[in-house]
This record gives structure tokens, C-alpha cells and sequence, in this order.
């Protein structure tokens, strides 16, 4: 039984793969709970494909159409791709009074076909797009482990300090503008902090899945706990649990790593719902 | 004595839609106002543009205070909404302790007041969405309460709720008005605007009537606020076509 644990994780591949799992669950687990609360899941969709136009410039601008892209300037790409995503957002619902939703999908697919016309200029380019999709947790190097480790620092501080605002713009905008918060700039820091764990995700999980543990650790956790700080931390666990475990079934059945992580995490979304359904 | 809020040629478009015109008012403290119209007169429009939520197309509206509390209109809280009772009341002294201020022991008072106040004490451990429509009004105007504002708005506080709230909601208005605070309430309930508010602003887009509540409602006034929509039955002035409830 131990072995079947254990040996696993002995190669160097899958150590970096699970650290870097745990850090991004911690990341999506605890930023999800806010996508969970807002009702903004199409929102943090369109940001984690918004990211792919930014990602295709910097390939494009540090490998040229050939070579090797700098994992930086990628990363770099990937987050203002889904800050442009989010704000585009802002702007067009500012503009048109359209639903949130309509005004969500226009940005999303016109991110994600910019995006994609983008890459298909970069050669080889089925192989970029496979990994971005569907992340390469395996391939995780040490000083990629250490960069999400800082992220996920950065954006929890930030999550903390600005924690009574995001929560009272969550609850309401109308009453949180009367306790006096900057209700537009503070929707502002929190798509920010989405679009941060957005790209520290994609890299673990790909861009079709961070999704997944953006939104279904937080939704058992909403399942299991009554007040937000409880939600966080449980959502949190779940997520940086799901890592780990999805890595074990990867590396025994042969599956696809990030695919995996997401399908431990519903797994446990599944669970809480059917033990635990809403009252 | 200077009034709390002012309002001078204050119009308000959405689009092509006027929803204020030109309103001149001047707010004074420590009295109760009925903010009395139809739906659809600016009721709220004013107050949203009084907190600052909403820019005036033209004209102004300044506060005196930036203790200024706001109750929006049937506020829809998601049932899955991860806060108790205590925590959503609590959430009302964030305004003074800004995002990093640990709450103090006056914090915690003003807390238990609130909900004492509004008999929701005993429900302080249970979820917001757990609660029922009435117990839930009671427990944001707890929030509202723990704010400790100088200026209150509250619009239609007591739409929707049952009857022991509704008297909870009247004595607490009384209660901040008697601690010389400011409350105007959007209403479009003749018979009780009238009786128990200290001043009436009849409103209509325009500003229909300002003063006394005895004195300003006048069947001519109440006829020009809900532009024919009242009727005299003895003594008693009613709203004939009841509208459903919306954007006001």
C-alpha cells in the first residue's frame, strides 16, 4: 500500500508536479471561493481562455515562429491576456447595459479566436496548444515551483488585506458603496487576483481545467461550511488535496496528469453533494 | 440649522428615460421623511444618487456627512451566501474600521445593539439565507443599524415582510429619529406617510411637494404625485392602481 503511495513520488518529476499542484490548489481554492460567491464562474471561464492571445505574443515576440519561448514572458502574456479579458468585460457592460452574461461570452470568444489565429502563425503550434489546454504538471521545473510559490504568497496577502472589501462587494455593491469601499476599483483588484490564479494554474492544469479548481473545491465547501473563512480554508484543503491524489492516479492508470488533479477535485464536489445536499 | 443634504437642479437620465428633474431640496436634520411616489418616480434614483452610486446628468447633490447608511430595495442575498447573522450585522461597522481595523469593544456593542434592536440576536449563528424573509430584512437593517450613519435611506424597507417586522422596522425609525439622526424612507404608502414621518417629499420625476407631512398631503398634491391614480374614500386618500414592485 505504501509503496503504491510513496514510489510515486520519488521521481523528481512528480515531486515538483505535486508541489506545484498543492500550491496552485491552495491558489484556486481559496480565489474560487469568491468566483463561487459572486456567481462569476462564466467570468473566470473567459479569463482563463482570455489568457491564450497573451500567451501566442510572447511565444511569438521570444521565440519567433521557430525556438523556444521564454516561460517568463509567457506567463507574463497569459496574465495581462486575462486582465484585458476582464476589464474588456467591464467596459463593454459599462457601455452597453447588455447582461453580464452576454457581455461575458462576446469577450470570452473574442479572446479565444484572437488567440487562436494568433498561435496558428507560431510553427508547431498543435504541441504549444496541447499543453496550454491541458497544462504539463510533469514538466514543472524547480524555479517554475518556487515562482508559483511566490505568486500564490502575493495573491493570498493581497486576499487578506483587502479581504473586508471583496467581501462586502461580493455581498453587495450597493451596500458596500455605502460603507464607503471604491466598489469599481475593488471589482477591479479581485479580477486581478483572478487572472493571477488563473495563469499560476494554467500551468498545472491547462487553461480548459483551472476552471475546475476554481469552482469545485469552493462549491463542496459552500456544501460543508456556513461563514466564509471556513469555506476558504476547507475549499482550500480540498483543492490542494486533489493535486497529489490526481498525480497518484495519473502515474497508475496512465492518464493525463492535470485532467486527473480536476477529476479527484469534482469527485470530491460529487461526494459532499450527494452526503450533504442543500437544505 | 444647516441642512444634512442638498439638492440643487438635481436631474438624473437614464438614456432617454428622465427619472429626476430639477429637484431643489434641502434635507434637515434629525426629522423622519416619507419619500412618498408612485414606482418609477426617482424614489431611489435619489437615494442612489445621494450616496454617490448614481452621477447626476445635471444639477447636484452634496451630503453634509459621511455617515450616510443605505438600504437598497429588496435586496435579493444569495441563499448560499457564506455569513451568519452576526457576521452580516458585524459587516456594518467595516465602513468606520476600514479594511485592517480590529473591531473594539465599542465595536461589539454597537453590534449587539443593532440586533437587539431588531430581535434577531437569537438568530445570530444561523445563515443569512437560512432565514425568512422577514427575519432576513431584520437582520440587514441590523447591519444598517451597527453603521451608527447620521443620514439614513432606506427604500421600501417594508416590502414584503411580515407584520411584527414592519412594526419593528416603524419603531426603529422612530428610535433614530428620536437619537437626531436623519432617515428618509421611500414609501408609496399614503395613509402611513402621512402619519408617521415628520416631513413629506412628494415626488413625481419632479419634486410635487416638500414640507409637513398634514400640510403636504393635500389631495392636490397626492393627486399630482401619483397623477390621478388616488381616490377619496371618506376620510382616507387611496392608491388605486398598485403597481408591482421594480426600479423605483
Amino acid at each position: 500500500m505504501e509503496s503504491l503511495l510513496l514510489e510515486p513520488f520519488e521521481a523528481d518529476f512528480m515531486q515538483s508536479g505535486a508541489a506545484a499542484a498543492i500550491l496552485v490548489g491552495i491558489l484556486c481554492g481559496t480565489v474560487g471561493c469568491f468566483v463561487v460567491i459572486r456567481g462569476t464562474a462564466l467570468l473566470a471561464e473567459s479569463v482563463a481562455h482570455g489568457v491564450l492571445p497573451g500567451v501566442a505574443v510572447a511565444v511569438l515576440v521570444t521565440a519567433g515562429t521557430s525556438g523556444d519561448p521564454d516561460r517568463a514572458a509567457v506567463l507574463a502574456g497569459a496574465l495581462a491576456g486575462g486582465v484585458l479579458t476582464a476589464a474588456g468585460t467591464a467596459v463593454i457592460l459599462r457601455r452597453t447595459r447588455l447582461r453580464d452574461d452576454t457581455a461575458t461570452a462576446v469577450m470570452f470568444v473574442f479572446m479565444l479566436a484572437l488567440g487562436v489565429v494568433l498561435i496558428s502563425r507560431v510553427e508547431g503550434f498543435a504541441v504549444d496548444l496541447t499543453a496550454f489546454l491541458f497544462g504539463d504538471v510533469l514538466s514543472v521545473t524547480g524555479w517554475e515551483v518556487g515562482l508559483t510559490a511566490g505568486l500564490t504568497a502575493i495573491v493570498l496577502a493581497l486576499l487578506w488585506a483587502l479581504y473586508r472589501p471583496f467581501v462586502l462587494v461580493s455581498f453587495d455593491r450597493r451596500r458596500a458603496a455605502s460603507l464607503g469601499v471604491p466598489v469599481q476599483r475593488t471589482e477591479l483588484a479581485l479580477m486581478v487576483l483572478l487572472a493571477l490564479a488563473v495563469v499560476v494554474g494554467f500551468t498545472v492544469v491547462g487553461a480548459l481545467l483551472v476552471l475546475g479548481l476554481l469552482i469545485a473545491p469552493p462549491a463542496a465547501a459552500a456544501l460543508l461550511t456556513r461563514r466564509l473563512p471556513a469555506m476558504m480554508a476547507v475549499s482550500a484543503g480540498i483543492a490542494a488535496a486533489s493535486g497529489p491524489l490526481g498525480l497518484l492516479i495519473s502515474w497508475h492508470f496512465e492518464v493525463a496528469a492535470g485532467a486527473a488533479i480536476v477529476l479527484v477535485a469534482v469527485a470530491a464536489f460529487a461526494v459532499t453533494a450527494v452526503l450533504r445536499p442543500a437544505r | 440649522m444647516t441642512a444634512i443634504a442638498t439638492a440643487r437642479g438635481l436631474t438624473v437620465r437614464y438614456g432617454e428615460v428622465v427619472a429626476l428633474e430639477a429637484i431643489d431640496a434641502e434635507i434637515p436634520r434629525g426629522r423622519s421623511i416619507a419619500v412618498l411616489g408612485p414606482n418609477g418616480s426617482g424614489k431611489s434614483t435619489l437615494f442612489t444618487a445621494a450616496v454617490g452610486l448614481r452621477e447626476p446628468t445635471a444639477g447636484s447633490v452634496d451630503v453634509a456627512t459621511d455617515r450616510i447608511a443605505y438600504l437598497p430595495q429588496q435586496m435579493a442575498v444569495d441563499p448560499m451566501f457564506p455569513a451568519t447573522v452576526g457576521d452580516v450585522v458585524a459587516m456594518g461597522r467595516w465602513g468606520d474600521l476600514g479594511p485592517w481595523r480590529r473591531m473594539s469593544g465599542d465595536d461589539r456593542a454597537l453590534v449587539e445593539a443593532a440586533m437587539e434592536k431588531l430581535a434577531v440576536g437569537h438568530l445570530a449563528r444561523r445563515r443569512l439565507g437560512d432565514l425568512s424573509g422577514g427575519q432576513r430584512q431584520r437582520a440587514l437593517l441590523a447591519q444598517v443599524a451597527a453603521q451608527d450613519a447620521e443620514l439614513l435611506l432606506l427604500d421600501e424597507p417594508f416590502t414584503g415582510v411580515d407584520s411584527p417586522t414592519e412594526e419593528a422596522v416603524r419603531d426603529l425609525i422612530t428610535s433614530w429619529r428620536d437619537e437626531g439622526r436623519t432617515v428618509m424612507v421611500a414609501t408609496h404608502d399614503l395613509a402611513r406617510a402621512a402619519r408617521d414621518y415628520d416631513l413629506v417629499l412628494a415626488l413625481n420625476r419632479r419634486l410635487i411637494a416638500f414640507g409637513p407631512a398634514a400640510e403636504t398631503c393635500t389631495e392636490e398634491v397626492l393627486a399630482a404625485t401619483f397623477a390621478g391614480h388616488v381616490a377619496r374614500v371618506g376620510d382616507l386618500l387611496i392608491e388605486t392602481e398598485h403597481r408591482h414592485p421594480g426600479a423605483g
